[in-house]
C-alpha cells in the first residue's frame, strides 16, 4: 500500500519514509502542499500523513480540498504539527483529518495509527464491492440477468444522444415469445422459464458485443443495436428469430418449439427522439408481426411481407 | 536521572533519544547529520537575506523549520535558539532575530565540533 508523505522538512520526511518502508509501506514524498495535491491525484494514494506547516498551501489546507472531492475514494490524513494544543488539535480535525499526531513523532504510535487508516480504507473497499454487487443485482432481472426494464431504457437514452452526437442511428429490436401462455399453461411456470432462458441465451449468442439484451416485460425482450440503421436492422431481426425458433428447446420434461415476433425501429424513422418514442415504434411493428401471424418480423416503416417459417406449438 | 541521562542532556546532540526514535541505526543518523548541515548551509543564506531585508515572515518560517528539525535529532539548545528566531520572527524584533541567528551559528559549529570527536554510535 502507498502512503504519501507531505512533509517539507526534509529529516522529518526522511525518517517518516525509513520508518514506514521498514512497516511494509510504499513511501510517495512530497516537500509542498502543492505537490501533495498533485500526488493525492492518483487515486491509488489513500492513506497520506500531512504536516501542517508547509511553504504554499499548508496541510489543513490539502485536507479541505480532499474533503471536497466528490468522484474519488476515501482517503485517511494523519495531520502532524508540532502544534498540540486543544484548539489546534479540533481545527485541524475539523478541516478533514482523521487524525492528529504531534511532533515529535512516535513511531509506534504512528505504526498503529496507519493500521487504522488500513483497516478504514480496506472497510470501504469492501463496502464499495457491496455497493456493485447491489446495484448490478437491482438492474437486472432476477431470472435471466439480463438488464431490466429501468436500466435498458436508461442505456437506450445514453445510446440515442450518443447516437446523435455521432451522427449514427440507434436501433431496437423487441421481441416476444409467441404463444409463451400456452407453454407457462401446458408444461408450468418451471418450464416456460426454462424456455425464456434457453431464449435469452440464443439471443445473447447473436447480438455484438456493444449491444444490450433487457428483459422488457414478461416475455417481451428488448436489444439495442447501436450504429444499426433501416438497411440492417431487418437483417438482425430475422438473424435473431431464426436463432430462436430454428430448433426447438430441451426442457426437463420435453423438446419445446419456441418462436418469437420482432418488431424493428430505429432512430432515423420520424417521432423516434427519445427512448420511449422509439421503443413505441418498435411496440407498434411488433404488434404488426404479432397480426401477421407470429414468428416474423416486421420494421417500421416498412410494409413488406416478412420472411416466416411456421412452427406449430 | 540517571548519571548517563544526565550526560546526554549537556551534549548538543541527546543521542540516546534520537537514537530511540529512529531504531538505533547509528549510519542512519549520520545520513540525518549530514542532511541538516546540508540544509543549514541554504538555510543560514535564506536567513542572512530575510534579516537584511527585514523579511519576519520568512524569518519566523526559517526559525520554525530549523526548530522542527532540531528537535527531530534532538538537539535541544539548537531547538531552543531556533524557537526564539521563530519568536523574534513572529514578534517582528530584528535585533533578537540578529542575535539568534549568530547563536543558532554558534551552536551548529559547536555541535559539528562535538561530533568530530564523538560521532554517533560511540556513546549510547
Amino acid at each position: 500500500m502507498k502512503i504519501l508523505i507531505a512533509e517539507d522538512d526534509q529529516i522529518s520526511s526522511r525518517i517518516l519514509q525509513k520508518n514506514i518502508e521498514n512497516w511494509g509501506y510504499k513511501a510517495v514524498l512530497a516537500r509542498s502542499g502543492q505537490a501533495a495535491w498533485e500526488a493525492l491525484q492518483d487515486e491509488e494514494l489513500r492513506l497520506s500523513i500531512l504536516d501542517w506547516m508547509m511553504p504554499g498551501m499548508d496541510g489543513v489546507e490539502v485536507c479541505r480540498k480532499i474533503r471536497h472531492r466528490k468522484k474519488y475514494k476515501y482517503t485517511y490524513i494523519i495531520l502532524l504539527s508540532a502544534r498540540d494544543r486543544k484548539q489546534d488539535i479540533i481545527a485541524g480535525l475539523s478541516s478533514g483529518a482523521d487524525d492528529y499526531m504531534t511532533k515529535p513523532v512516535n513511531f509506534l504510535e504512528l505504526r498503529a495509527r496507519l493500521q487504522t487508516g488500513k483497516r478504514i480504507i480496506d472497510l470501504e473497499d469492501k463496502l464499495l464491492v457491496i455497493q456493485t454487487q447491489l446495484k448490478d443485482i437491482a438492474s437486472r432481472d432476477g431470472l435471466t440477468k439480463i438488464w431490466n426494464r429501468s436500466e435498458i431504457s436508461k442505456f437506450l437514452s445514453e445510446e440515442l444522444e450518443r447516437g446523435l452526437r455521432e451522427k449514427k442511428p440507434t436501433g431496437v429490436v423487441l421481441l416476444d415469445l409467441d404463444h409463451f401462455k400456452k407453454i407457462n399453461d401446458f408444461y408450468g411456470h418451471a418450464i416456460g422459464d426454462q424456455a425464456l432462458l434457453q431464449v435469452v441465451s440464443r439471443l445473447k449468442r447473436k447480438i455484438r458485443k456493444s449491444d444490450k439484451i433487457g428483459r422488457y416485460g414478461g416475455d417481451e425482450i428488448i436489444i439495442i443495436l447501436p450504429n444499426c440503421g433501416l438497411d440492417e436492422i431487418k437483417k438482425v431481426g430475422e438473424r435473431l428469430r431464426l436463432a430462436v425458433g430454428k430448433i426447438g428447446i430441451r426442457t426437463d420434461l420435453d423438446t419445446v418449439p419456441v418462436t418469437v415476433s420482432a418488431g424493428c425501429a430505429t432512430s432515423e424513422l420520424p417521432g423516434t427522439a427519445s427512448a420511449d418514442k422509439l421503443i413505441k415504434v418498435a411496440d407498434g411493428a411488433l404488434l404488426k408481426a404479432k397480426g401477421r401471424g407470429r414468428n416474423c418480423v416486421v420494421v417500421a416503416g416498412q410494409d413488406r411481407e416478412p420472411a416466416r417459417e411456421q412452427i406449430n406449438v | 536521572m540517571s548519571e548517563s541521562a544526565n550526560l546526554n542532556k549537556l551534549r548538543p546532540i541527546d543521542f540516546c533519544d534520537v537514537l530511540d526514535r529512529i531504531g538505533g541505526d547509528t549510519a542512519f543518523l549520520k545520513e540525518l547529520l549530514n542532511i541538516y548541515f546540508q540544509e543549514y548551509t541554504e538555510k543560514k543564506r535564506l536567513l542572512e537575506e530575510a534579516i537584511t531585508q527585514e523579511d519576519f515572515t520568512k524569518v519566523c518560517e526559517l526559525g520554525h523549520s530549523l526548530k522542527g528539525a532540531s528537535a527531530n535529532l534532538s538537539l535541544s539548545r539548537l531547538r531552543r535558539v531556533a524557537f526564539a528566531l521563530e519568536t523574534a520572527g513572529r514578534e517582528r524584533h530584528l535585533q533578537l532575530a540578529q542575535e539568534a541567528a549568530r547563536s543558532f551559528d554558534t551552536e551548529v559549529q559547536t555541535l559539528k565540533a562535538f561530533l568530530e570527536g564523538n560521532p554517533p554510535g560511540k556513546f549510547v
